[in-house]
Order: C-alpha cells, then sequence, then structure tokens
C-alpha cells in the first residue's frame, strides 16, 4: 500500500491550508501549486504497481479539492496529470505486454472521440523492463517509471507557464481596426489577448468596472499603458453602450462540460445584454479551466460569496445592522450566451466543450 | 498688371488668396512681407526675439532672397516645415478624436458659459445644481415675481423674451429634459394667454398659481394616485426588486408598508452615484420605534421592511427571488422606452428573462411626445466631482466615462403606472390623447 511519508503530506496539507484561506487564488495559479505538489509526491512516494501511483495522486488531489472546492483548476490539473501518467504508462507497457494497440477505428473515434493528441513518441526506450509487482525488487516499477512521469508533469508544467501567449497568438484573427471591444474585471489572459492584438490593430476597448472588486481600473489602467486607446465605464453603463459595443471579451474561472462557465461577476449581465443586442461573446481562457463538472443549480453562481464590506462598507453605520448585503463572487454564464471559447489550443465553440474533456481527462477521475 | 514681375516666393504661394490678382504690385509686395514676417514670428518665437525686426528692416532684400529660393535657408525651412508640423498635429489631433467620435455628442459639462443678457441669480444657481422639475419651477416663479414689464409693451409678449436667456442658460448647463421641455411648452402657454388689460401685479399672480397648480396637479397629486396604484400590486410576502433611487417608487414603498403590507425590497445600486443607498436610508428608518397605544392596548412597532443591498453585478443572482421589480423614469417616449438612470435597462432586461413582471412609475409629465431608440445619442456625463476614481487613473490613452442615463425599450416593461392608470408600454402614445393634449 501507499506508504505516504510525512513530508509529503506535510506539502499536501500545506497547499491544502493555503487554498482553504484563500492564500492562494486565481485558477494559474492554484493550478501551479498544486502540479508542484503533485511533482513532490511522485517523487517521494513508493508504489509498486500502477494502481497505487493512481491511488496516491487521487487521494492527495482529494484531499486538495475538499479543501477549496471552488478552484476548480486544482482537480482539473490533477485529472490532468493522472491522464498524463496512464498515457506514459500504456506507452511503456506496450512492450511488455502482448496487448496490441488496434490503431483507430471508428466505433473508438465514438466512444473516445478523435485523439487528437494521442499520437505520443514514447519518451522511453524500455521496452519490456518494465515490471509491476516484481517481488524481488518492489521499488523496480517505481524506479523504472519515474523519469517518464516527470517528462509528462513537465509537459502540464510548460502548458500552463506558456498558456497566455498561447491563448492570445490568434488575437488579430479575433479583433479587428476600430473595433469596439468590451470586457470587464482583471483577467490576465483577456489582458494579454488584447495587448497581443494590439501589436497589429488600432481597435478600442471599454472596460468596465466591475463592481465591487473594481478589477476593472487596474485592466484598464494595463490597458491604456499598453498603448490601447481605453474607456474605464461603470457597470451601470453596460446596456446603452452595448449597441456600439462591436464583441464582448470575457474571461473564466472554469469552463464546464456543456459549455458553461463561471466567471466574475457582471460576466452574466454583460453576455445577456450582448445577447440582446446579437453581439459576440468570445471567452479568453486556458486549457487548465476545463471542468467535468455541470452546474444546474446556479443561484448565486454556485455560493460562493465575497466579502460583504465591499458593497457597503462599514462607514454607512445606520444601514450595516439593518440591511442584508449581497456579494456574489462568480456568474454562471450559460453555454448559449457565449459563443466561442478562445483557448490555448485552437478556438472551440460551447458545442464542442465536452470532446475536449473527454480528449484531456479520463471518465474514471471526473470523481476523484 | 497680370504676370507678375517678382516670381511668387514658396511661402507666399502656399497661402495664397484668391483676391491677391486685383492688387496692386505693391500691395501684394506687402502682403507676402506680412505673411513671410508672421511666419518668421512664428518660427523664432521659442527661440529669441530679435530676429523678429530684422525682415521688417530690410523688406526689399529679403524679398529677393526669398524669390532666390533655395538660397535663403529660413524662408524655405519656413515654408516646408509649417505644413508638415500642422500636419502633425492634424494627426495627433485627429487621433484623439477618433476614440472619442463616438462620444463627442455626449453633453459634456459645459462649465462658465458666458451668461448672455441678465439671468436671474436663481436660474444662476439652478444651473450649477443637479435640479428637477419642481425646483425649476420655482426658480421661475421667482423670476417672474423680480419681473417688471418695460413701458410700451405688455407682460404677454415681453415676459417670454425675459425668460428665454434664463432657458438657454440653463439648456447650456444641461441637456434639457423631458420634464422642463414639458414645463417650459406648459409655462409659454400661459403666458401668451394671459389676459392684456389686467394689471401687472395680479397677472404675476396668477402665473405663479398656474405654476404652483401644475406642481400640485401634474406631480403632487399624480404621485399619490401612482402610489395607490402600484401599491394595488404589492402584496403580503412579495419581494420588490428596485435600481437606484426614484422618489416615487421610494414612496410607493413607504405607502404600501404604512398601509400594512409586508414585503421586502432588494435595492440593486450602481455606480456612479450610488443613490440606492439613499433609498436604503428611507425604507430602514420607515419603521417607528415607539410602541403605539390602539383600543387601550399597548401595540409593538411592526417590524422593520426586509432590506437586501447589492450592486449591479450580483443582479443575475438575486433577480430569481423577486416577485416584481419597480422601476422609476426620467421620460418616457411615445414609443413606449423609457429613459431613465444607468443601469435601469439591464434590470428590466434580467427580469424579463426570468419572467419577472416590472413596472415603471412615471407621472404624464415625463412623457414625450418624441421617439427614442437608443439610450446613447442623447445622454449626459456626470458631473467630474461626482468620481473621484483612486490612484489619478487618467493616462493619455485612458478615459473615464460615467453616462447617467440608458433607454430601456418597450420589450422589456410590464406596465407603466402613471396617475391615469395601468397601461402597457405600447399604449404609451395614447395618453396624450386621453389627457386632451392641451396639458402637454
Amino acid at each position: 500500500m501507499a506508504t505516504e511519508n510525512g513530508p509529503t503530506l506535510r506539502v499536501v496539507e500545506n497547499l491544502a491550508w493555503k487554498l482553504r484561506r484563500r492564500q492562494i487564488v486565481g485558477s494559474r495559479a492554484t493550478a501551479l501549486e498544486t502540479l508542484l505538489v503533485l511533482r513532490q509526491v511522485i517523487t517521494k512516494s513508493r508504489f509498486s504497481n500502477m494502481e497505487q501511483l493512481v491511488t496516491i495522486i487521487r487521494g492527495v488531489g482529494r484531499r486538495l479539492v475538499e479543501a477549496q472546492p471552488k478552484e476548480h483548476s486544482v482537480g482539473n490539473t490533477v485529472r490532468k496529470v493522472l491522464h498524463h501518467i496512464r498515457e506514459e504508462y500504456h506507452t511503456a507497457m506496450k512492450g511488455a505486454a502482448t496487448e496490441t494497440y488496434s490503431g483507430f477505428t471508428i466505433s473508438k473515434f465514438v466512444l473516445l472521440g478523435q485523439p487528437r493528441k494521442q499520437t505520443v513518441v514514447p519518451k522511453t526506450e524500455s521496452k519490456g523492463t518494465l515490471k509491476e509487482n516484481d517481488p524481488d525488487d518492489p521499488d523496480a516499477f517505481a524506479r523504472s517509471l519515474k523519469p517518464v512521469l516527470m517528462e509528462a508533469i513537465q509537459d502540464v508544467l510548460d502548458e500552463l507557464e506558456t498558456v497566455y501567449d498561447n491563448v492570445s497568438k490568434n488575437a488579430q484573427n479575433h479583433i479587428h481596426s476600430d473595433e469596439i471591444i468590451l470586457t470587464l474585471g482583471m483577467s490576465k489572459t483577456v489582458e494579454s489577448f488584447l495587448i497581443s492584438a494590439a501589436h497589429h490593430r488600432n481597435y478600442t476597448v471599454m472596460v468596465l468596472e466591475t463592481a465591487p472588486s473594481y478589477g476593472g481600473r487596474g485592466m484598464a489602467k494595463t490597458l491604456s499603458t499598453a498603448g490601447i486607446s481605453t474607456f474605464l465605464v461603470p457597470d451601470s453603463s453596460l446596456y446603452g453602450l452595448m449597441s456600439r459595443v462591436n464583441k464582448v471579451l470575457l474571461g473564466a474561472h472554469a469552463i464546464l462540460a456543456n459549455g458553461g462557465m463561471f466567471a466574475i461577476t457582471g460576466s452574466l449581465l454583460a453576455a445577456t445584454a450582448a445577447h440582446a443586442h446579437s453581439t459576440p461573446v468570445v471567452v479568453c481562457a486556458g486549457q487548465f479551466k476545463l471542468t467535468p463538472l455541470w452546474n444546474l443549480y446556479h443561484e448565486y453562481g454556485a455560493l460562493d460569496f465575497g466579502d460583504p464590506n465591499q458593497v457597503l462598507g462599514f462607514e454607512e453605520d445606520g444601514l450595516v445592522d439593518k440591511v442584508d448585503v449581497v456579494n456574489p463572487f462568480y456568474d454562471y454564464v450559460p453555454p448559449n450566451l457565449v459563443d466561442a471559447f478562445v483557448t490555448n489550443d485552437g478556438d472551440h465553440p460551447p458545442s464542442s466543450i465536452y470532446r475536449l474533456i473527454k480528449e484531456t481527462y479520463d471518465d474514471e477521475d471526473n470523481e476523484l | 498688371m497680370s504676370a507678375p514681375t517678382v516670381p511668387d516666393a514658396p511661402a507666399s504661394t502656399s497661402t495664397s488668396q484668391p483676391s491677391q490678382k486685383n492688387m496692386t504690385k505693391a500691395e501684394r509686395r506687402e502682403l507676402q512681407e506680412k505673411q513671410r514676417a508672421a511666419k518668421l514670428a512664428q518660427k523664432q518665437q521659442p527661440s529669441d526675439s530679435p530676429g523678429k525686426s530684422k525682415p521688417k528692416a530690410k523688406p526689399a532684400a529679403a524679398q529677393r532672397r526669398a524669390s532666390l529660393g533655395p538660397s535663403d535657408s529660413t524662408g524655405l525651412d519656413v515654408s516646408r516645415s509649417h505644413p508638415l508640423t500642422s500636419a502633425q498635429t492634424a494627426d495627433a489631433e485627429r487621433e484623439k478624436s477618433r476614440s472619442l467620435r463616438i462620444f463627442s455628442h455626449f453633453g459634456l459639462p459645459k462649465h462658465g458659459p458666458g451668461a448672455k443678457g441678465d439671468i436671474h441669480p436663481c436660474i444662476v444657481q439652478l444651473a450649477l445644481q443637479f435640479s428637477e422639475c419642481i425646483a425649476t419651477l420655482t426658480a421661475f416663479k421667482t423670476v417672474i415675481q423680480d419681473y417688471t414689464t418695460p413701458p410700451n409693451t405688455t407682460l404677454s409678449r415681453h415676459l417670454m423674451t425675459h425668460l428665454s436667456p434664463q432657458i438657454t442658460h440653463l439648456v447650456s448647463a444641461r441637456p434639457m429634459s423631458v420634464t422642463m421641455g414639458n414645463a417650459i411648452r406648459q409655462l409659454k402657454l400661459e403666458i401668451s394667454g394671459s389676459d392684456i388689460d389686467m394689471p401687472e401685479q395680479d397677472a404675476k399672480d396668477v402665473l405663479c398659481q398656474k405654476i404652483d397648480d401644475y406642481i400640485r396637479d401634474r406631480i403632487i397629486i399624480a404621485d399619490e394616485v401612482i402610489q395607490d396604484l402600484a401599491g394595488k400590486k404589492i402584496k403580503d410576502g412579495d419581494v420588490i426588486l428596485t435600481y437606484a433611487r426614484s422618489s416615487v417608487v421610494e414612496k410607493v414603498l413607504l405607502s404600501a408598508y404604512k398601509q400594512g403590507k409586508r414585503f421586502s425590497v432588494i435595492v440593486v445600486d450602481s455606480r456612479p452615484l450610488l443613490e440606492g443607498k439613499a433609498l436604503l436610508q428611507a425604507l430602514t428608518s420607515a419603521a417607528p420605534m415607539s410602541w403605539t397605544l390602539s383600543n387601550d392596548s399597548l401595540l409593538p412597532p411592526p417590524p422593520p421592511i426586509p432590506c437586501t443591498y447589492a450592486l449591479l453585478p450580483a443582479l443575475p443572482s438575486l433577480i430569481a427571488e423577486a416577485t416584481t421589480v419597480i422601476l422609476g423614469a426620467h421620460s418616457l417616449h411615445s414609443n413606449g422606452a423609457v429613459f431613465s438612470r444607468a443601469g435601469t435597462a439591464l434590470v428590466a432586461m434580467m427580469a424579463q428573462q426570468h419572467s419577472v413582471p416590472v413596472l415603471v412609475c412615471c407621472e404624464t409629465y415625463k412623457f414625450s411626445e418624441g421617439v427614442m431608440l437608443d439610450g446613447f445619442g442623447k445622454n449626459e456625463l456626470a458631473p467630474s466631482h461626482l468620481f473621484q476614481t483612486d490612484a489619478a487613473s487618467q493616462g493619455p490613452n485612458l478615459e473615464i466615462l460615467n453616462p447617467l442615463y440608458d433607454l430601456t425599450p418597450p420589450s422589456c416593461i410590464t406596465a407603466v403606472v402613471t396617475e391615469v392608470g395601468l397601461i402597457p408600454p405600447s399604449s404609451i402614445s395614447s395618453i396624450p390623447m386621453a389627457l386632451g393634449r392641451i396639458n402637454l
């Protein structure tokens, strides 16, 4: 059985508490931290077959997800690592096992979806040397598999580190000259997308202030410093301005299996107003935000609340004890309000998100 | 006289005037000289002044040298560099206005309009404030009382010429609102209809009485009727959602509460004005604090109105809980569109999507006969002192816009509550007819 030694456990607990205390927030930051913890866990843990390894990683994943269920990218990263590990394992075992890979069949295509990235080159030449449950040397399996696993994790890490560049590399195909783009909140992905488009196009951005966090102010400042003509407008003017807006650009917190998404409050309002004006809504997000979950009960954006002090401060001392103050953190934007997801791996309509999820994760990991 | 003996200097061709041909040689020379002097002065202004007097001192020499062209480097420089720099500045100007062009019509607060004619001090003060209809009419009452008809004319003919600069002054400070337009139109009607033979003071008193009647009938009584009508739509246990603060909506909610209805209120609010806090203050302080004596028994004070407060982005989370949305209006147009505080359209849109009925409380004096299709075309920006964004956020490419109004399309409105009844927005155009049109 997995012998989780002290330091490993401590690393996991450490991250779990940081997540719980919201010392680490934001989907990319949490994904990166999760990945680093998983790397340490795999380095230090002992296992002699595949099931043991998967059980260890799943255990860590479950612990982290329970600590902060609202940071969906934690679970996504664990799922992605599991998927990569299985892939590497199958590649390594191909030589040892007698099972022959039957290649591409239409039934598999229907069952699994088109394997886009499945054409992995075997990263190890250890054909036939991989032995599970070797009674003489229980660590032999781990010893021979670990270098491959590290490479798999490095792949995920590289993807995370280049995600902004890859999302924004096609920006000039989405933003055209003299367009008016509306965006809101503070999203690094959207920011780099807009700045990258500004290298090729001359356009105008309108940034909603996005109360109560007022992240739009920082966003407007960054964009204007980058030389983009920027207008900072209050949330209330959204509907009035929408008739002049060519495109609405949103960031996402998590993209769900049905093509809907969780995003900062205000996104649903903007997407609905855009829908009323038939303005296209484009969402910029890395693929680590793809989450194999559904949100059917989306009141209060799946029940995550911010600080009420931001909405009605204690300086209004006559009011604070008499009034309920609501400050939901996320909105759930249904798939019918989104026109396209621009990801680091191509542009996708909401209707094909389920396929991406099937390719990226293994079905058995949906519940960690 | 046609072929000029002196070839035109490059500087003069660039600024040639059509009348040049009709001038005498001396005149033309003088003109050229003047232009060159002006240009040199313009060029040398930053560097030094002594150069300025030089060309004037020996005009003939300068003329000849200039006509030789390339030899005179300064003259060439001037003629060449000047159009270039002007093109550059024009380019920069265009660059700046390119981003601004679609907002160029937004009535930016024009401060310090040169007061033409004698503007009454109370109008000057009014122009500096955010005034509403009652304040405007009260100010006009003062103006009328302080007015004396000059000799050889009558009040009914001259008073309007006295009032129109005051109105112009108000409009120059803020775009004319529909309510003000309606009130002024009514006032003009009364003035032109006033009896010529009436003593001046009596005529003024009659006019002031008419203004008081207008305020009473069209605003105060109308509000009371609306309170009644909208109050009937509030039932026990309802959740009323409203946006920002409208004085009519506030009165409706308070009167329904005083009638003993027990409902809760969600106040949605947004920058730049955050008016909802004032409404919240009024609603939470509505409950009487003391025990009341009725039928010889002490009754505990009724529970206060349960209020929820949220900012506009949280609206989609809250709209599902609301049973009715009650909104105020700034003006109402004959196509049923409601021009109101910025953000109202978003609330109405969300309510319509969630099948929550939307009531707009609006007195008939806010009705406009025009059609409005877009809240963008005619709007107003919040005065800059109302928003202090931190960190000196004004940058070279950054503009801050705070539009005050937006337009709610009639499709998002269930009914308009007026003093003549609850009507669907599609029937707005029939209201002036119902009122006999004379009042509008």
